[in-house]
């Protein structure tokens, strides 16, 4: 086999790639899925180098009524994304004089094409996603892994940064497909406090919401 | 009196270390080892074996490890993965990666191989030359000095270790020591060392309490190891797992993942992550 | 690891055997060291083609839609299934379309061709390099094991069942070699008579 040809060649140069994820690497993204639901929590710190500039950010946007996505990364990237998303999804919808929302996976192969197409170009967006939602038709909770080179994964659990190697080992032992949201909040006070107990950085607490057949809700007791 | 006993116990259990500590940078055997003849041997060591740097490095030193010991009610507990790998490739899935330096005291590797292999086995030696000088067996706290000296005068020349020292004395009861080749030598209740590490952390410190039973505390470590190996593409093979008591340590196996894993995910749901059939179809399994 | 080639990991072959074909591939999608995903397979079908993608995981999805699109276009205009003979031109000619910017992957075909029944494999570089092959074909970062364990177990004209037990065996040897790929696998085994699909129940470290 020849691809003798690529050798030494790197797509986007290490170095930089590095130092710009150990930067979103501090950001938290959780995500859990249950019976009939899907939890999203985001740190609520946003960092800029040694300063913590706010410590209420909310670093996620709502797609459409039933599909809800948590961003990080590169500063200006992520919002400037998400927010193109956002309009682009609703677009869709209007054009296609959709009755219907997009499904959650539907969002999800969109929202996974956009980032493809962004990193074959000038300017690549360098943001990580995780994707919660529920189906209202099927019934389903669905949660989509994504990071900015645009592999995706459907998940019954996911993390990004280095909370996922906190966090990833407890939910492997302690989750359920099938468990409530009662169960699905205390798992995820299992791992936030994981991360306040183990991991040098402060995030300033988790902002939480939830995706199930009612919509998206945030949860305040967290 | 309470506190001129516990004063007098501290200082000569200082002294002990102290004077350890002195007789450990005069080492007994000759250990003279041959450097390349360039003016800077450790740079030039580096480049050939920093595979996190370059995946192509001409030397591949074997590591990639998940261990942990913590301290409980009934004595330590210390297990290990037992996967050794150069790259990518997998060197090894039978590694030892507990050593037995005495009937009382166990340490772990973590990092270069053989840097641990053979510290780990020197350590062994000058334990048993200071048995045989004082009459008595060394303390955990002595030996894991002994072992930091070491690693520390050759900081700088690219040895790379992550280690656990567990036992017990009379002195000191049920002790652990965490030594690495930086130089940092801490005592504690609970480490994980290795690329594994965080993932044994979220689960061992999940459930860890210090009035644990021996039979949840062997099951807490053993899982705590079987978490790491499913996450960390650098842990793997067998669980090696050891409790440390009183009259001493006793081996609780080496027992293979895989069996364990499935037994796991299967009788108590656990690792809802892997699938069992094929997504939306009734699947054979092989 | 900086190569994209491994960064996600993962593991694919192809086999012949006597009027019949088999292809197979690891489960596994990592960040590095971390895994993220046990249900990430890279073989997907179209009509009676097979194609299995190694390599960037977004480009492993990326290529498959690709040629999902494609395909479906040219049953679209032909009014039939494509052949895998024609699919490997056609995979050939779309990467190398991508010569100055590739996709990272290493595409696997097999299938039958369904007017002759003759069994077709082949692999391809990232531009388009096809390597036609009468035995197997491997690819994905253990295909250094994959070579070693296909090169002793294969032999020629293996019946169905025993091409499975083959491709199989090789497969699984060969991922628990390799740290970055395996945590289970999917295999197909292609007669005229139909495709046969299975889970193997594989090492979770």
């Amino acid at each position: 086999m020849a691809h003798g040809i690529m050798d030494g060649t790197d797509g986007w140069g290490t170095g930089g790639c590095l130092s710009r994820l150990s930067d979103s690497g501090r950001e938290v993204l959780l995500g859990i899925t249950g019976k009939d639901f899907t939890i999203i929590a985001a740190s609520k710190a946003a960092v800029r180098g040694i300063t913590i500039l706010k410590a209420e950010d909310d670093k996620t946007r709502a797609l459409n009524q039933h599909t809800l996505m948590a961003y990080s990364g590169e500063a200006g990237d992520t919002v400037q994304f998400a927010e193109y998303i956002q309009a682009n999804v609703a677009l869709y919808g209007m054009r296609t004089n959709l009755t219907q929302e997009l499904s959650p996976p539907a969002v999800a192969n969109f929202v996974r094409n956009q980032l493809a197409t962004s990193l074959r170009s000038r300017n690549a967006k360098h943001v990580n996603l995780l994707i919660g939602g529920f189906d209202p038709v099927k019934k389903t909770p669905h949660l989509y892994w994504m990071d900015y080179l645009a592999a995706k994964a459907e998940v019954p659990y996911a993390a990004h940064g280095y909370a996922a190697y906190y966090c990833l080992s407890i939910l492997d032992k302690h989750h359920h497909p099938d468990i409530d949201l009662e169960k699905g909040k205390e798992l995820l006070k299992m791992c936030i406090g994981e991360l306040r107990h183990r991991m040098p950085i402060e995030f300033k607490g988790m902002r939480v919401k939830v995706v199930s057949a009612e919509g998206i809700t945030e949860l305040e007791e967290f | 009196m309470d506190t001129i006993i516990a004063k007098y116990s501290t200082n000569a259990f200082e002294e002990e270390e102290e004077y350890n500590a002195a007789t450990a940078s005069k080492p007994t055997t000759d250990l003279s080892f041959s450097l390349p003849p360039i003016s800077q041997p450790s740079s030039f060591l580096r480049s050939v074996t920093d595979d996190a740097a370059n995946p192509d490095v001409p030397i591949k030193i074997a590591h990639g490890t998940t261990t942990l010991a913590f301290r409980f009610q009934g004595g330590i507990i210390v297990a290990t993965d037992s996967r050794a790998t150069a790259g990518n490739w997998i060197a090894s899935q039978t590694v030892k990666k507990v050593i037995e330096i005495n009937d009382k005291m166990l340490g772990t590797m973590a990092g270069g191989a053989a840097d641990c292999q053979f510290w780990l086995g020197y350590l062994g030696m000058e334990c048993r030359l200071h048995e045989l000088r004082h009459k008595r067996r060394i303390t955990v706290a002595a030996a894991s000095k002994i072992l930091s000296n070491i690693v520390y005068s050759y900081k700088g020349m690219g040895i790379s270790m992550g280690s656990m020292i567990a036992g017990v004395t009379p002195l000191e009861g049920p002790a652990l020591y965490y030594v690495d080749s930086d130089g940092t030598r801490l005592q504690g209740d609970l480490f994980c060392v290795g690329s594994g590490q965080s993932f044994a952390y979220g689960v061992l410190d999940a459930e860890y309490k210090y009035d644990l039973s021996v039979e949840d505390a062997l099951a807490l470590g053993s899982r705590s190891i079987l978490a790491a190996t499913h996450r960390d593409a650098y842990s793997g093979g067998y669980i090696n797992l050891y409790h440390v008591k009183e009259e001493g340590w006793v081996k609780h196996g080496f027992s293979d993942t895989h069996p364990i894993f499935w037994d796991t995910k299967i009788k108590k749901g656990e690792f809802s992550n892997v699938n069992t059939t094929i997504v939306g179809e009734k699947a054979e399994k092989s | 690891m900086s190569s994209p080639f491994s960064i996600n990991g993962g593991a694919c072959v192809a086999m012949v055997g006597k009027d019949c074909v088999a292809i197979g591939c690891d489960l596994r999608l990592g960040n590095q060291a971390l895994t993220i995903s046990n249900t990430f397979p890279k073989i997907f079908n179209y009509g009676q083609t097979y194609l299995g993608l190694t390599g960037l995981a977004t480009d492993v999805l990326t290529v498959s839609d690709l040629f999902r699109y494609k395909v479906n276009m040219y049953r679209l205009r032909e009014e039939r299934d494509i052949e895998p003979e024609t699919m490997a031109n056609l995979v050939s000619s779309s990467l190398y379309e991508k010569r100055f910017g590739p996709y990272f992957v290493s595409p696997v075909i097999a299938g039958l061709n369904s007017r002759t029944g003759k069994p077709f494999i082949c692999g391809f570089d990232s531009i388009g390099c096809i390597d036609f092959a009468k035995d197997f074909i491997v690819s994905g970062t253990a295909s250094d094991q994959l070579f070693g364990t296909c090169e002793s177990f294969w032999e020629p004209d293996l019946g169905p069942e025993e091409l499975f037990e083959t491709i199989s065996q090789s497969l699984l040897n060969s991922v628990d070699r390799d740290a970055l790929s395996g945590w289970g696998a999917e295999v197909y085994v292609i007669t005229k008579d139909g495709v046969t699909k299975r889970l193997l129940k594989g090492r979770q470290d």
